[in-house]
């Protein structure tokens, strides 16, 4: 063994680190570091055995090399979050950072991880989590962007129209459906850049080759660069829209059938495996629950469900939310006992089969109660109720977790997704992020 | 600190405002730009890659980003358009060598900017959707290098030039080609596609053009179709080694349409090469080549396969109409068995086993085969002659596969009841006369024949066996009961149901006094073990054997029919016999006896009688003696019957009368059992569905349904609608 030859020797900001090419090599292309290597991934070194000097934070500097090294984020309590934030972004190790910071997502294993305050006024309406871990909260008709570092970004509006539902489209942009304001173009739905707040473009609706001011619903994604949204034309043109998210143009409308409920939708989910869209419109919107398939290269509902003939039960179960899971091909539904239901997608007009679960609930409602809401992750499935959030696992959905905060409140939104839950509690103001912790060291 | 004194704070305006160096950004720019002309300039090594990036970062922090993007897009655009003088000044060759050289140099000079710039780009850029470093290096390339006007047309036309020499036999620098056109594809798919595969595109397709009209002057098919393929092929290899896969598909699409789908009828009907000569001549290589060029073109498989069928059913028509070839049923079989394979293994050999081929080929022959009436006749006795003697030393599987040959000439009759008619017949000839050569493969075509028609088809053929079987035990039993029977004369026979086999006029004959006594023995015995029987004998369809001596004492068996049995039974007590005399002994018809008289008398080597006077014929008045001279070399001498093995004329329209007679039945019933399922149904669609049902055996005639209808309607199945007269009602 002689003496190794892919050492290097930094100095930074006056300290001496030495590490090795492998180490550095976990940086990635994209980093201060990648630049150092060739195309063949040998360190570049002009001047050999000198030590590379750089103007920065040693202390940060040290976790970030212990992070190169092991995977693992270790923060010190005398170093400020902010100030290593600062510092990855720098060496271009934020995506490290992050996605040390905090576990893969299970529903099972998740803990409290901070709770934000906002400024807004009146309840909140919607909170959803980008793709990257930050999240958007909209509240009346402002919208509060935040990253993964939970920095709040300048807040968006849509003419400052009531906001009806949010989305990312990807980790720059976020669309915003608003209500209209009468007699002008206002309102309707908005493309955002979520890191500057900047509007990058308005999407219309055209009915007869006219441009028609509308309000817009709930908001859906497809893969193939699509936006779905609910619609709502003061000449009665209801119905659902479709934009292409890149050029901002519409390209389809779904008018809605008389006697059928699609412009005052609830919720709209993209089922990519069968190339359709569910459209939930569901009680107190309606007087009755509507839940459809349409399938738009043949502009066609192919699937449909309502409680209209439905007999009314003793105990009145109406479905407050829904969602599609496409594996087990049935609709998940929950009223507003936290009763979970299922209906067949595989044949129309079914009815809807309650499970049995015990109401765990029942006797405690809180005074200002919100609606249940439901939230599907790789299988395992979150319905909202109150002030805690039950996780469902397994094909029979078996309840194995609660979550729970003391005080803040009902939850009235949730959302899961760059591996964070976000929840949105109604009476202060305030939402919580729960996160899995790294995984443990062995 | 006291709450009782309470301060006033006063809330001043900012004064100090920090200062900092106002040439700053200025400043900082300069550096990161002398460092990118340094780049340019391979002069990278005395930069400081930590101060750079420090630099640009310090820029985007300072909200200087904008600045930093827009003097990246100015130097490098000044840069490029140096470059791309340079390569405007490179002579003949050099140019593309030069255009190389300064696209790895740029790439290079990206690379090192795009890290030093890593900030802005993973900051900057996205905020403001601006077009991220490296990308831009390419879009500044493609509108500075490749779209500038003095090197766009001048690349074009380097590479399609390339391209054509190789084409025509020259060797290129590949390597070369591959880095250009890399480049090209780098840009985008757009830049590829303008830029180079369009116009190469049409270009190839003039080529191509010129090329095969020149080759289809002067080449037969064969050899055109040579040229085209190494053409293919050639320009596939070109793809993988300098194009972009994508253009594969494309640039066979030219080639294909200009050289195969442009000239295929051409190249088909080509005189003495086309494509009726390759199939006459099995050229199976040039055969695939055409079916593999012409799989690749819009039309071209149904080309081939239409002027393929047209020849079959051409050739096929002369095979099975042609007189000549009618002589010898069973050459005909085995011409149209080898016509078969024939083009079985042109189809699996050059054709690819192609199902549409295959098709073609079956309907053809379905076509050919049913349009000579005889033809079902000919596979009976085709088979009749394997199953005699044609099979002797020919192993099981030989067996199982000619007989599966046959099967599949069955397949395309649509007589099949005629065939029926014809082979039980001759099985019931083989079956009694002993014939047969082997019981498998008798079985194994029955098998065959009622896994193809169903057991109905099939029923009456089992049923000889079975009797064949049952007689065996019968006889054994008989002999049993009478053992002093076995000194004398033995008697062999056969009890076959009346109905499974073919029905023949019954035509008893005199038997000899020794043979009567035994069969009326012999019918005591099975009447007595069989109540409600009726036994007729046959006494036209039995064979003897008879131990006779000549004159010289020469002993021999002599294996004979029944008929020519009782003649020669008639000389133990004569030695002349007229022509009258043994008619009127032993009864037999005169046509029959006179054919045995001849096979006994007139056929050389086996003539056991002579006659006087000698002739060829038996006429009324001839006189029969003993031919004590009679010479064998063998012990044993079997004495056929002078039979038209053929059928003559009269018997075949009986034949045929026979089978019309048997379709009426057939057809009643397929039509009461259509009209029960109905009710009600007009003319046309009962003829359709008759001739449905029945197709599997046999095509039926409109104007029999049509009779057969009448006559129903006559015995009240049906009746007329009394206001639609084209429609029927079932009565029940």
């Amino acid at each position: 063994m002689g003496i190794q030859k892919d050492r290097i020797k930094f100095n930074v900001g006056g300290r001496i680190f030495e590490t090795t090419a492998t180490t550095l090599g976990n940086a990635g292309r994209d980093s201060f570091f990648g630049a150092l290597f060739d195309d063949n991934w040998n360190l570049l070194r002009a001047n050999n055995n000198q030590e590379f000097f750089i103007d920065r934070n040693p202390d940060c500097f040290a976790i970030l090399l212990d992070l190169l090294r092991t995977s693992d984020l270790h923060i010190p309590s005398n170093v400020p979050e902010r100030l290593l934030y600062r510092e990855a972004a720098f060496y271009g190790l934020s995506d490290h950072v992050r996605s040390a910071k905090w576990g893969p997502f299970d529903g099972n294993r998740l803990s409290l991880c901070r709770s934000v305050t906002g400024r807004a006024p009146g309840d909140g309406t919607a909170i959803r989590a980008g793709p990257d871990g930050g999240c958007a909260v909209a509240h009346g008709s402002m919208v509060h962007v935040f990253d993964w570092m939970l920095e709040e970004h300048p807040p968006i509006n849509l003419d400052y129209q009531r906001v009806n539902d949010i989305g990312w489209v990807n980790t720059d942009g976020i669309v915003i459906s608003a209500c209209e304001r009468l007699g002008t173009a206002d309102g309707g739905m908005g493309l955002f850049t979520s890191s500057t707040g900047e509007l990058r473009y308005k999407f219309n609706v055209v009915h007869d080759n006219q441009v028609k001011s509308y309000a817009a619903g709930a908001l859906s994604f497809s893969p193939d660069y699509k936006i779905f949204s609910s619609c709502k034309g003061r000449s009665n043109e209801y119905g659902v829209g479709v934009w292409d998210q890149v050029t901002g143009k519409q390209i389809d409308f779904f008018y809605e059938s008389p006697g059928w409920s699609l412009g005052d939708a609830d919720k709209l989910q993209w089922l990519d495996r069968r190339n359709c869209l569910l459209v939930a419109t569901l009680f107190p919107r309606k007087d009755n629950c509507y839940i459809s398939m349409l399938d738009f290269r043949e502009k066609r509902m192919v699937w449909s469900w309502s409680d209209i003939e439905a007999p009314v039960t003793v105990d009145e179960k109406r479905v407050r939310d829904a969602i599609a899971m496409e594996e087990s091909n049935s609709i998940c539904v929950v009223n507003e006992y936290e009763d979970l239901g299922f209906i067949d997608l595989r044949m129309s007009g079914g009815s809807v089969r309650w499970s049995s679960r015990s109401r765990l609930n029942k006797g405690k409602m809180p005074d200002e109660s919100c609606y249940p809401k439901l939230a599907l992750h790789e299988g395992q499935l979150f319905s909202s109720m109150n002030d805690c959030i039950s996780v469902f696992c397994g094909p029979d959905c078996v309840l194995t977790s609660r979550l729970r905060r003391s005080h803040g409140g009902s939850i009235c939104d949730f959302s899961i997704g760059g591996d964070r839950l976000f929840a949105l509690l109604s009476e202060e103001n305030v939402f919580d992020i729960w996160e899995t912790p790294p995984p443990p060291i062995i | 600190m006291s709450n009782q004194k309470k301060r006033n704070f006063q809330i001043e305006a900012f004064k100090h405002r920090v200062v900092v160096d106002p040439k700053y950004a200025d400043k900082t720019w300069k550096i990161l730009e002398h460092a990118i002309d340094e780049i340019y300039n391979h002069n990278a090594s005395g930069l400081s890659f930590e101060e750079l990036y420090r630099n640009a970062y310090n820029m985007v922090l300072h909200k200087f980003g904008e600045r930093l993007y827009t003097g990246l897009v100015t130097t490098m655009t000044a840069h490029l358009k140096e470059i791309s003088n340079s390569i405007e000044a490179a002579q003949g060759d050099m140019f593309l060598e030069e255009l190389n050289r300064k696209w790895n140099d740029h790439n290079k000079a990206l690379q090192m900017i795009r890290d030093i710039l890593m900030y802005m780009d993973r900051t900057y850029i996205p905020s403001n959707q601006k077009t991220p470093v490296h990308e831009l290096g390419l879009n500044l390339w493609r509108d500075n290098i490749i779209h500038f006007i003095k090197i766009q047309m001048r690349l074009l036309n380097t590479l399609l030039e390339l391209v054509k020499k190789e084409r025509t036999g020259e060797v290129i620098n590949r390597g070369l080609m591959r880095n250009i056109i890399k480049m090209l594809m780098d840009l985008g798919s757009s830049v590829y596609q303008e830029d180079f595969e369009k116009p190469f595109l049409e270009v190839s397709a003039e080529f191509y053009r010129g090329e095969s009209q020149k080759f289809i002057e002067c080449c037969d098919c064969g050899e055109y179709l040579k040229k085209a393929e190494r053409r293919l092929n050639e320009e596939i290899e070109r793809v993988t080694h300098y194009l972009d896969a994508k253009s594969e598909a494309k640039i066979t699409n030219v080639v294909e349409k200009e050289m195969i789908a442009n000239h295929m009828l051409r190249l088909v009907h080509m005189e003495n090469s086309g494509l009726v000569n390759m199939l006459l001549d099995d050229k199976y290589e040039d055969l695939g080549r055409m079916y593999n060029l012409f799989r690749r073109v819009p039309n071209g498989l149904s080309t081939i396969r239409d002027v393929m069928t047209s020849h079959l059913r051409e050739t096929g028509k002369q095979l099975v109409t042609d007189p000549e070839r009618l002589k010898d049923p069973v050459e005909f079989v085995q011409r149209l068995l080898d016509e078969k394979d024939k083009d079985d293994s042109i189809i699996s050999l050059a054709f690819n086993n192609d199902k549409t081929f295959q098709n073609a080929l079956n309907s053809s022959f379905e076509y050919f085969i049913n349009l000579n009436a005889r033809s079902p006749e000919f596979i009976s006795l085709f088979v009749d002659d394997k199953l005699r003697k044609g099979l002797k030393d020919v192993s099981e599987e030989d067996v199982e596969i000619i007989l599966d040959k046959v099967m599949m000439l069955f397949r395309y009759l649509q007589e099949k009841d005629v065939f029926e008619k014809y082979y039980k017949q001759h099985l019931a000839k083989r079956l009694l006369s002993g014939k047969t050569v082997s019981d498998d493969a008798e079985r194994s075509l029955i098998v065959k024949l009622k896994t193809e028609c169903g057991y109905q088809f099939t029923s009456k053929l089992e049923g000889m066996f079975t009797d064949m079987r049952t007689s065996q035990d019968t006889m054994q039993g008989f002999y049993a009961k009478y053992p002093e029977l076995v000194d004398g004369p033995t008697l062999v026979v056969q009890v076959l149901t009346t109905g499974s086999w073919p029905t023949q006029p019954s035509a008893t004959c005199n038997l000899p006094a020794e043979m009567s006594a035994l069969c009326e023995k012999f019918r005591s015995y099975y009447l007595g073990t069989h109540t409600g029987r009726r036994l007729s004998w046959q006494t036209n369809m039995g064979t003897a054997d008879i131990k006779a001596t000549f004159g010289k004492g020469q002993k021999h068996e002599l294996n004979v029919s029944t008929y020519q049995m009782c003649v020669l039974m008639l000389f133990n007590n004569a030695d002349r016999l007229s022509y009258k005399e043994i008619e009127q002994a032993t009864e037999i018809p005169a046509s029959d006896l006179k054919r045995c008289l001849q096979s006994m008398a007139c056929v050389k080597g086996k003539n056991v009688l002579r006659k006087e006077p000698m002739s060829k014929d038996i006429g009324e008045d001839d006189a029969f003696f003993v031919n004590d001279k009679f010479t064998s070399k063998f012990y044993k001498v079997k004495i056929g019957t002078v039979v038209a093995q053929k059928e003559s004329e009269p018997e075949k329209q009986e034949t045929r009368q026979r089978v019309e007679e048997d379709r009426k039945p057939q057809i009643e019933a397929a039509i009461v059992r259509i009209m029960k399922s109905r009710r009600v149904l007009d003319h046309n669609n009962i003829i359709t569905e008759v001739t449905k049902q029945l197709q599997s055996r046999f095509l039926a005639n409109p104007t029999e349904i049509k009779k057969r209808i009448e006559s129903l309607i006559e015995r009240d199945f049906l009746e007329r609608d009394a206001n639609d007269r084209k429609l029927y009602r079932y009565l029940a």
